[in-house]
């Protein structure tokens, strides 16, 4: 294999003595988007290609940056391409890469650009953040970029989960192996029994006498106790450990799934989530306290049975155990298409939790669309996936046990026939047979089981993946991000040339906007024109890409997120009230409230007087399953629950586009009262909402397109001037 | 938000209503006194609502009011409530639609239908909301203090 062409001391070679790099980019298609690896460097000299090559030799281009006319980015849905376009009449170059690079090779333009202009070579924003993710700019190693190595063995995972009761899991081991020395002193006292007492018996050789039972019967129930004490203790032990273990797990995964920032969300089903939280946690918790357990028990009767047969009679212990070989043989064989069977098994399990989760508390529309039979018709598939995946990894295991019986059968065969010819010969008793009989046929029940063992660790291996898998996302956005305390704001807000990019789509396209503490900014413009984009950069929800948001002048990456959306009161189209009392929902912002600001702040919102109306005034349950509200007293909750934490920022996205006119009114009377005194970004498509707005901003493809009053903007007669007509004419209409 | 408890005139008319005079001497006739935390806090927060269900006042405190007007008022409020406090559960029995209760109250013995789990909820305050298939509401104010067997019972199905 060629050496990667594309590493450090390649790269190291071809720069000058004092030559430093800048920013780098590797791409990963060629021109005639082949997937090819290339690295442009820019230097404070020059921009350098180097590309891999079918012949494993760099190819390797340079440009001196004078001699360097633009270099742009251009965005072709799947892919972009950067173009480069010489001073000297020379042809253009351009390089692509798919569209998941196009942020990176955003940044290397701007830094390029900064490098042209004679900027920031020093400045630290120079430093190539974006296209070096460990922000370490001496590490110019390729491995950076590679893809993060695959996490370790799932259950080897779990394993290193349990650390922190690893006393308990010794103890856990200690009881299982002296529960199983117990119960396996029965057989042979039960051979001891045969020989000394029964046979003896049998042929009249002797009387029957207590003195000589009771011992052996003694010996037997104390056996019985003890293996039935350890037993208990032991299986006491394992469940907890399985509860701890289980219970660390999905406290981890909630407060992993919390960290995540909503495109994480976004992207994912939330009935996958919840089957992961839930019932992959639950496979791991039974897979602990009942299989694992039983497992170890298997093991150490396994070993110490075939221990204690070869030393009663090591002939008739390699006769017995003869088919052992092929079932192992057999175990190997099947092993893949378990894992395989589980692994789709558990996939088609949060297909159909993903279907519920999705038709019903969407059953308002489903009835509305008579589409019932179409969402039956739709579980009914998922659910016919889940039994024909069931059934087809059912049908590898469950050959097992049957199989397995069979070779017990056959090694008992064996013993039988072996035996009846050794006690003839007379060099073994009955009691002795009886004995080994009974220890061949707890041998292969443990190894039956063991098999079985194998079946449910790798559906739980299964499910530890799925777990582990939630655990390793990155958060996009740690909350420790930012560490500077602040207490309240007054307010200012000031978006400098902020850009921002989703996937390959660049939603917000460069914004400048100053909005003074107090002041109210209407934001109107056409659906997916940005705006709810730019509200969520402005409650950090995401970062911009590009520019700064700040803050009474302090950067909103520089502050501790929770100090500042302390700071923000939100009142969205949907009001998401949470399960629980009114009281509870209002006072969610800030729990410590006391009942008076809740009724003030509830009162504030015209919220008081349909609260008084409910039977249980604001004990009332509300939520998924509590009291119908209506949209409009729904609203009013979530007003109050800005309202009580008396926000610096108040953000309303499309508040009153969901309710009739005369709801609107009554929200628009309980706005009134949140917005005054307190910044405020407000969406709305009704222009009404805006009317105290100070001034209005329309918003077209991720710019700011006009900029003023209500009255200024109408003279000017364009977007918004547009919007009003429609809005007039739908109103009479 | 301070009681004006100097202020706060409560009167009951012949007919058996309730009259307010507010501070600025206004009378509002047939008025209608409401807990607002019945569950959690029922002897703070009582608003008193005049006959089209409008807000007159709100009494942070029935300790503060004058003593005539606070038996009128705790009467009108006794008159309308209907929360009663489990002492005791006999049995819990499935029914047709989910389970029938036999309890003993603070208003004496009495049996209801409770449709489904979501039917008891807890409440902030530890107590414990049962709500039967008629909307009626009962109070376990603290189930810790139930007798053994009460509670045997309420666990088997909260």
């Amino acid at each position: 294999m060629p050496a990667d062409p594309l590493t450090l001391p390649h790269l190291e070679k071809r720069l000058e003595p004092g030559e430093r790099v800048v920013a780098r980019f590797q791409m990963d298609l060629d021109p005639q988007l082949q997937f090819q690896k290339g690295l442009l460097v820019l230097t404070q000299l020059r921009l350098l290609f180097l590309a891999e090559n079918p012949a494993g030799v760099a190819a390797f281009q340079e440009w001196p940056l004078e001699r360097i006319g633009e270099l742009t980015l251009e965005e072709m849905g799947a892919t972009g391409a950067l173009n480069l376009t010489p001073t000297e009449p020379a042809s253009r170059v351009q390089w692509r890469f798919t569209a998941g690079l196009i942020k990176e090779a955003d940044t290397f333009v701007a830094r390029f650009m900064d490098q042209q202009r004679g900027l920031g070579d020093d400045t630290p924003a120079a430093m190539p953040a974006a296209a070096d993710p460990d922000g370490d700019d001496e590490g110019l190693d390729f491995a950076d970029l590679m893809p993060e190595t695959v996490h370790g063995n799932p259950m080897l995972r779990l394993l290193k989960f349990s650390r922190p009761w690893i006393k308990l899991i010794v103890l856990g081991l200690l009881l299982t192996i002296a529960a199983t020395s117990a119960s396996l002193l029965t057989p042979w006292i039960t051979g001891v029994l045969v020989d000394k007492l029964l046979i003896p018996l049998q042929t009249k050789s002797h009387e029957l006498s207590l003195q000589q039972l009771l011992p052996y019967a003694a010996m037997l129930l104390g056996t019985a106790l003890v293996a039935w004490l350890l037993k208990w203790g032991r299986t006491f032990v394992v469940a907890r450990i399985a509860e701890l273990v289980t219970s660390r797990l999905r406290r981890e995964l909630f407060e992993h799934l919390q960290r995540l920032s909503l495109i994480y969300f976004n992207k994912k089903r939330t009935g996958d989530l919840i089957s992961r939280i839930g019932t992959d946690t639950d496979r791991l918790s039974l897979f602990i306290s009942l299989s694992f357990i039983d497992f170890v028990c298997d093991v150490f009767q396994f070993l110490f049975t075939a221990f204690i047969l070869f030393k009663i009679h090591p002939l008739l212990a390699f006769a017995a155990l003869g088919p052992v070989p092929v079932v192992a043989w057999l175990v190997r064989c099947v092993r893949g298409h378990l894992l395989s069977g589980f692994a789709a098994s558990s996939r088609a399990w949060s297909l159909m939790t993903s279907v519920l989760s999705d038709t019903i508390p969407g059953v308002r529309v489903v009835k509305a669309f008579a589409q019932e039979q179409r969402e039956i018709a739709r579980f009914r598939q998922t659910d016919h996936h889940v039994y024909s995946t069931n059934d087809r990894v059912n049908r590898t295991w469950s050959f097992f046990s049957p199989m397995i019986e069979m070779f017990t059968d056959l090694g008992l065969l064996i013993i039988w026939v072996v035996g009846a010819l050794t006690v003839a010969h007379g060099t073994l008793t009955v009691g002795v047979l009886w004995c080994f009989v009974t220890y061949t046929t707890r041998f292969y029940g443990r190894l039956e089981a063991m098999s079985r063992f194998f079946a449910s660790a790798q559906r739980a291996a299964a499910s530890a993946h799925r777990v582990f898998e939630v655990l390793d996302v990155e958060p996009d956005m740690p909350a420790t991000e930012g560490t500077r305390r602040i207490g309240r704001l007054s307010g200012r807000i000031e978006f400098r040339d902020i850009k921002f990019r989703h996937g390959s789509r660049q939603i917000i396209r460069g914004i400048n906007l100053d909005i003074a503490p107090g002041e109210m900014i209407g934001l109107v413009g056409p659906s997916g024109s940005g705006k709810t984009t730019l509200v969520n950069l402005a409650c950090r929800f995401f970062d911009v890409s590009e520019g700064a948001i700040l803050v009474d002048g302090q950067d909103l990456r520089d502050i501790h997120v929770e100090d500042y959306r302390k700071n923000i009161g939100l009142v969205l189209q949907e009001p998401y009230l949470f399960f629980g009392t009114i009281a509870d929902n209002i006072s969610y912002g800030k729990p410590d409230a006391s009942r008076g600001e809740i009724i003030a702040s509830a009162k504030a919102a015209h919220a008081h007087e349909f609260i008084m109306k409910l039977v249980d005034g604001y004990d009332s349950m509300v939520g998924e399953r509590g009291q119908q509200l209506s949209g409009g007293e729904r609203q009013r909750i979530s007003i109050a629950r800005a309202l009580l934490i008396n926000p610096a920022i108040l953000i309303l996205d499309e508040a009153t586009s969901s309710v009739d006119t005369e709801t609107e009114r009554e929200i628009q009377r309980a706005l009134d009262n949140l917005v005054h005194g307190r910044t405020t970004i407000a969406i709305a498509h009704r222009l009404g909402t805006l009317r105290l707005a100070n001034r209005l901003v329309v918003l077209e493809d991720g710019r700011i397109s006009e900029i003023g009053t209500h009255e200024q903007l109408l003279q000017t007669s364009g977007t918004y001037a547009r919007l009003h007509q429609a809005m007039q004419e739908v109103s009479h209409a | 938000m301070k009681t004006p408890a100097a202020h706060f005139d409560l009167q009951r008319d012949a007919a058996g209503n309730l009259i307010y005079t507010d501070a600025a001497g206004a009378v509002h006739a047939n008025v209608l006194p409401v807990r607002l935390f019945p569950l959690t806090d029922p002897n703070h927060w009582v608003a008193i609502t005049s006959a089209a269900g409008h807000d007159l006042i709100c009494i942070e405190d029935l300790a503060t009011l004058p003593e005539d007007a606070r038996i009128i008022l705790l009467e009108a409020l006794a008159h309308r409530d209907f929360v009663p406090l489990i002492l005791s559960i006999h049995a819990i029995r499935r029914a047709a639609h989910g389970y029938e209760w036999y309890v003993t109250t603070d208003r004496g013995q009495t049996h209801f239908t409770v449709e489904n789990d979501e039917s008891i909820q807890p409440l902030a305050s530890g107590s414990i909301v049962v709500m039967d298939h008629r909307n009626t509401r009962y109070l376990i104010t603290d189930p810790a203090a139930l007798d053994l067997k009460s509670r045997q019972k309420l666990e088997r199905y909260y």
